[in-house]
């Protein structure tokens, strides 16, 4: 009995000798990463407290950067999370923005849906005037769809359908002298012609002569306009021109926001499909 | 065999106590079965045993904390030390005993702990509430936690 008395006396003053170490002395990095990845390990909500700086102290910088990686995941799920929810809300928008443009019959920001299609010809002589892409009638492609071009990773209003064969289309290009476009700018304030003259530039007209207009500005698509869905980017003020004396509005030059000279592949904006 | 047996349990308790945070506790409050495993071994299993047993578990709540590393230790070898003086006093196999010792031996623990922490690093790791509920909670589940461990020692012949 005495034996055993004394054999717990010594293991329970040595255990508390080894606790007090463990109190006094400053923890190596070793004890410091363990106890980071042990308790992140199973409790990660405890390191999102006040006192983390102070715990994170002495832990090597690789063992952070995991713990940070994994913190901006769970943060990132949450975002996910979040705009699934947007995104459903918006489902539910674009609906009812569609059903109610349906019966005002009014041209509405749709949905863009659509398919790629490939710029199978452009003439010499109509250069700045329509091309042919690669999809047609069997792919669901209908006279008038909106076609887009992409350039520095933006997209830009490119023409419209013009002709409908099965297999190709023929598209008419913005920068078509018959084409025309009614735009705003991003604020709105008023709505403009835009015009094509068979080159690389659109003319603005009948900008009213109060408008701030000034180049660099950005011009999109006119919710206003039929043949095109509001809120496509259209171009950028080159140059604006003063007011003629015979004319109560002014005009600008438009660089139009894609370059048709470089296109080889278009989307084709259906708005029938978003229906 | 009996070593693996412990290690088993001693990761077994590690393992239930995480769980059972993470997924039971109401308002943030829990039984502490981390304490409630010291003390019931404490009680059931040879003095020296016990002594070890409440030093790595406490080493294993130190290795979950942001606070002090080594204040549970500490405070469960003290516990399990002062369970194997009151063992020659009192019968604590008796539920009730083991609830009363419970209720007392968490709030004189945490007392412990929490002085402990204020004089070492200035920081005041426990909630009030906890100090309020946890001592209820783990005097309810005192008797439950010694069955299970008394069943352990029985079947396997761990502790």
């Amino acid at each position: 009995m005495n034996k055993e008395k004394d054999l717990t006396d010594y293991a329970a003053v040595f255990f508390i000798f080894l606790s007090v170490l463990l109190l006094l002395f400053p923890s190596t990095k070793v004890v410091y990463s363990a106890r980071l990845i042990a308790a992140y390990s199973l409790y990660p909500a405890l390191h999102y407290g006040a006192k983390y700086e102070y715990y994170a102290r002495n832990v090597p910088e690789n063992f952070l950067s995991l713990i940070r990686t994994d913190q901006e995941n769970r943060a990132l799920k949450e975002k996910i999370k979040e705009l699934e929810i947007y995104r459903q809300s918006a489902d539910a928008v674009f609906a009812e923005n569609s059903r109610l443009s349906a019966a005002l019959g009014l041209s509405a920001r749709l949905p863009w849906k659509g398919v790629w299609a490939r710029v199978l010809n452009k003439e010499p002589s109509d250069w700045y005037g329509s091309f042919f892409i690669a999809k047609g009638s069997l792919n669901g492609v209908k006279q008038n769809d909106t076609i887009l071009g992409f350039e520095n990773g933006r997209a830009g209003l490119v023409g419209r359908i013009f002709e409908v064969y099965p297999d190709f289309s023929k598209a008419l290009l913005v920068t078509n002298g018959v084409s025309s476009v009614i735009c705003s700018p991003e604020k709105g304030g008023f709505d403009a012609l835009a015009e094509g003259k068979g080159s690389w530039l659109l003319k603005m007209n009948y900008v009213p002569e109060d408008s701030e207009l000034v180049p660099g500005t950005e011009l999109f698509t006119s919710g206003g306009g039929l043949l095109y869905p509001g809120g496509v980017y259209l171009g950028r003020v080159l140059k604006v021109y003063p007011k003629e004396s015979f004319m109560n509005f002014i005009t600008a030059d438009i660089k139009p926001a894609v370059n048709v000279n470089n296109l080889r592949e278009v989307f084709v904006l259906s708005r029938h499909k978003a229906d | 065999m009996r070593q693996l047996g412990d290690a088993l349990l001693y990761l077994l308790t590690g393992f239930f106590y995480w769980w059972w945070t993470a997924h039971l506790t109401v308002f943030g409050t829990a039984p502490n079965f981390i304490f409630l495993a010291a003390l019931n071994i404490a009680i059931m299993a040879s003095p020296v045993k016990a002594v070890a047993y409440g030093f790595f578990l406490g080493i294993y709540m130190d290795l979950l904390g942001t606070s002090m590393f080594g204040g549970y230790a500490l405070t469960y070898t003290l516990l399990a030390y002062g369970v194997y003086l009151m063992k020659k006093h009192f019968d604590m196999s008796a539920p009730f005993s083991q609830m009363v010792a419970a209720l007392i031996m968490s709030l004189v623990s945490m007392l412990f702990y929490q002085g402990l922490s204020l004089a070492m690093s200035a920081m005041p790791p426990i909630k009030l509430k906890s100090f309020i509920a946890e001592p209820f909670w783990n005097a309810a589940a005192a008797p439950v936690v010694f069955y299970f461990l008394a069943r352990l020692k029985k079947r396997f012949g761990i502790l």
